[in-house]
């Protein structure tokens, strides 16, 4: 019997959701406050609003011109060899990004969980189920996200409303933090940090309607920079902002500061659960994207018979960097740096070239 | 090939001499100790004619009284007048004798015709209709279906008096020819899956299908897999459930269970009585079920990651007990906790086999040996009596028989995984184990359906609506009429 087995809207909003919103458990809010200090927290705010035009012209692109993903909108536009240059470029930079990203994902469960593993174990397991789970495809990855996104967000749910007693929100000032050049700066700089929805991108076609692709994705959007917004407040507000700089992952730090009632008083265990089904989500689904990338890119229709090897490859490099520190702040920094210019300007390029096309069309 | 198309040419001759050779030759007569032949000049043409049946699949009282009788004593102008069995049917072929005779029919040849007539007057020996055994309700039909397959249908169409049901009969098995009926409405399912169905049938080559429960292994898309795609029942009102639902019912003789498909991870976590019980009652029920199905899969494997690798999450005054209770255990956790759940799966697969008159023995011989020895000869410690009771326990709030044995199978993977890496590793296993389930299809439909991917359905999964609420039949099924309840629409009531 032949079922619609394609996604809908609300999985692409679970998706985004588990692709973007994640990102408040892992070391970005201390990078930002590298630089920002308190005033980190609203950040990722202005990253996006610098980042949404570019998103939009990108979905409106896809849409119009009926492209599969956006390796097929930039051949429509840019022909065949520039098209594939552009999308290899893209291939490279998000291929490091995956790498380190996960890196930084291993390294918080080491230190955290497992100080005395070895960091080897953990990164082939933690690739092991990356490699396993994406090839289910990308229906199947959706499936799933849809089924435990709500477990997710309620332990998320609880986790804020336990640590709510020890906000002081007076820590919210000075509200520019280390003065608002500092921050603009910062917040246009770090676009980037919604690298991994440009990828999502690639599963355009993998939806019943377009249209579904975008509500989802929009609403997924918001609602996750809304979240992360939230939790980096939280963090501002639990934390002092001398402290910030300091404390590497917030979010397992809250989750050993909060406490349910006198008799259970270390439960980060419970909220470590929650998180892992979304970081292996997130990256199985980042796994299973840039190998389509690369499929994409070089022809290559099986391109599921290559999660092996490239799995195997984002272990390696991930493994390249001495420790958590030097990923973070040193290369994933500069490499996030790097890309905002590629994925906010590329879309208007082809803007540019598609109306250009059109024109020439009309004549 | 060729020879099956000749030999299906084969008819009867028009000499009862011949034909009586020709049926002594095929059912091994004399031989067969059960097979007979009467021979009996007929009354109303005065034609000698002879009678071929199994004694052991026919009703000799009716054969007596509606067929003998009459052809001794009555006249008329045609067989069709004296014989008064309620069903004459014409066959010409060999081919068509045997499958006759077979399914407890008594053929009857006149001298001179090159044709028989089949009369109806088999009667299969099967149990009475009983309890349902493996699938009890406290509200609702007790009854369960029985080895019969007259008595299976008109147990589904008591409960559906509707033209549109239709009983399809498919045969399997090249040397042995079962019968598989196909339950369904025809206004309401899919043609594709229908077909997709029969298709599955024909091509099945196999010499014989002796019952449902190998069908289901014949006709199930994945044979390795830890999850079941069909789902087994023995209570008629279940089958007749999911026929209005717009899903297909198998049914065959010498089998007290239908077969439903296609079906998705829900049917095996809901029961009937879901729906029997009000609201409020039936979705507690599915909560407590869903919390049963959580500590038989996870809590050994939980206990094992917790107390191996998180001790700080257990609280410090529990930690202390366990750690006391453990001192003096000589084997590590995990080897203890799966000494504990082997032991478990051992009285369970005895208790099944055991003779009835010895049951109640083996439940104290278990609990005395298992529980309390082996705690007193320090093999296991008490905690892990009460985690493996309450994981084997919780166990047979999953009613459905495969769906029961998955968890079952799950829980080692989990314990087993939990030992290597703790939550880390035992969230590995689960990830993996729950997309594995999510990639699987049953003839075409996902297996968490309706969840996700969505479709229009009275969305009945973790919870049930109210049955005022639930208006439409389940989308992935592509039925051919989405809606079933027009009454409650919104705003107005008819």
């Amino acid at each position: 019997m032949k079922v619609d087995r394609r996604l809908t809207s609300f999985e692409m909003f679970t998706l985004t959701s588990i692709l973007i919103g994640i990102k408040l458990t892992d070391t970005t809010p201390s990078l930002f406050s590298q630089k920002a200090q308190n005033a980190f927290w609203y950040i990722p705010l202005l990253a996006f609003i610098c980042i949404l035009p570019a998103f939009l012209v990108l979905l409106y692109l896809l849409y119009k011109h009926n492209a599969k993903h956006f390796v097929h909108l930039f051949e429509l536009l840019l022909g065949q060899g520039l098209g594939k240059s552009l999308a290899f470029i893209i291939f490279i930079l998000s291929f490091v990004m995956i790498a380190l990203d996960s890196r930084n994902y291993v390294e918080q469960i080491k230190i955290i969980y497992f100080q005395r593993s070895s960091i080897l174990i953990i990164f082939a397991l933690f690739g092991g189920v990356c490699i396993f789970g994406a090839i289910r495809g990308i229906e199947v990855v959706g499936y799933t996200t849809r089924i435990f996104w709500p477990f997710i967000r309620i332990s998320f749910f609880i986790l804020a409303a336990l640590i709510f007693e020890s906000v002081v929100w007076q820590r919210i000032f000075p509200i520019f933090g280390a003065g608002v050049p500092v921050i603009l700066e910062e917040g246009v700089s770090k676009g980037s940090l919604f690298l991994d929805f440009f990828l999502l991108t690639m599963a355009f076609s993998a939806f019943r309607k377009p249209s579904q692709f975008i509500k989802g994705g929009l609403i997924g959007l918001i609602f996750s920079i809304a979240e992360i917004t939230f939790f980096f407040f939280l963090y501002t507000t639990v934390f002092d902002y001398n402290s910030i700089e300091k404390i590497s992952f917030p979010f397992h730090e809250v989750t050993q500061y909060v406490n349910l009632g006198d008799f259970f008083t270390n439960i980060e265990t419970f909220f470590m659960v929650f998180w892992l089904l979304a970081t292996f989500l997130r990256f199985i689904l980042l796994l299973y994207l840039i190998t389509w990338l690369f499929g994409a890119i070089f022809n290559i229709d099986e391109f599921e018979l290559l999660l092996l090897p490239m799995g195997f490859f984002l272990m390696v490099i991930g493994l390249l960097p001495d420790n958590a520190v030097v990923t973070e702040l040193i290369y994933r920094n500069k490499l996030l740096n790097i890309i905002t210019p590629v994925i906010a300007l590329v879309p208007f390029l082809l803007l540019l070239i598609h109306f250009f096309k059109r024109k020439k069309d009309l004549t | 090939m060729l020879k099956k198309k000749t030999q299906t040419k084969e008819s009867l001759n028009t000499k009862l001499l011949i034909n009586l050779d020709i049926l002594k030759e095929r059912f091994s007569f004399g031989l067969n100790n059960d097979f007979s032949i009467r021979l009996i000049t007929a009354k109303f043409n005065k034609h000698e004619l002879c009678l071929a049946y199994y004694a052991s699949l026919v009703n000799s009282d009716k054969i007596e009284q509606t067929i003998i009788q009459p052809l001794l004593e009555q006249g008329g102008d045609s067989l069709f007048d004296v014989v008064t069995a309620e069903s004459i049917t014409k066959i010409k072929e060999l081919e068509e004798l045997d499958d006759h005779i077979n399914n407890g029919k008594v053929v009857l040849i006149i001298d001179g015709e090159s044709f028989g007539h089949s009369i109806d007057v088999a009667q299969f020996q099967h149990r009475d209709i009983s309890q349902s055994e493996n699938e009890s309700v406290v509200r609702g039909p007790k009854e369960s279906f029985t080895e019969s397959l007259h008595v299976n249908i008109s147990l589904i169409r008591k409960q559906i008096r509707n033209r549109e049901l239709i009983t399809e009969v498919q045969k399997v098995g090249k040397r042995s020819k079962q019968d598989v009926q196909l339950m369904y409405l025809n206004s309401i399912v899919n043609d594709q899956l229908l077909d997709e169905i029969r298709s599955k049938l024909t091509q099945l080559d196999v010499d014989n299908v002796q019952n449902i429960e190998l069908l289901e292994q014949f006709i199930e898309e994945r044979p390795y897999s830890i999850f079941p795609t069909i789902l087994y029942t023995e209570r008629p009102d279940n089958a007749a459930t999911y026929i209005d639902k717009g899903h297909v019912v198998l049914l065959m003789d010498s089998s007290a269970a239908c077969l439903i498909l296609p079906i998705t991870f829900w049917a095996f976590i809901h029961n009937a009585e879901d729906r029997y019980a009000r609201f409020l009652y039936g979705n507690f029920t599915r909560l407590i079920r869903f919390i049963a199905l959580f500590f038989t899969s996870m809590i050994s494997a939980l206990y094992v990651a917790l107390s191996n690798f998180h001790s700080e999450m257990i609280p410090p005054d529990l930690l202390f007990a366990v750690t006391a209770a453990r001192e003096r255990v000589p084997f590590p956790l995990i080897i203890e906790v799966l000494i504990m759940e082997i032991a478990f799966e051992l009285i369970r697969e005895a208790g099944i086999r055991i003779p009835n008159p010895l049951g109640p023995t083996i439940g104290i011989v278990g609990a005395l040996i298992l529980g309390q020895a082996a705690v007193e000869a320090n093999i296991i410690s008490p905690i892990i009596v009460i985690v493996s009771a309450l994981s084997g326990l919780t166990s047979f709030a999953i009613s459905d028989p495969s769906f029961n044995f998955t968890v079952r199978i799950t829980r080692f993977i989990f314990i087993i995984s939990a030992g290597f890496f703790g939550m880390f590793s035992l969230m590995i296993a689960f990830t993996l184990w729950f997309m594995y389930g999510a990639s699987l299809k049953s003839f075409g439909v996902p297996y968490f359906a309706p969840l996700s991917p969505t479709y229009k359905s009275n969305s009945d999964t973790y919870f049930r609506k109210a049955i005022k609420k639930e208006k439409w039949r389940p989308g992935y099924l592509l039925p051919k009429d989405l809606q079933s309840s027009r009454t409650f629409e919104r705003g107005k009531t008819k």
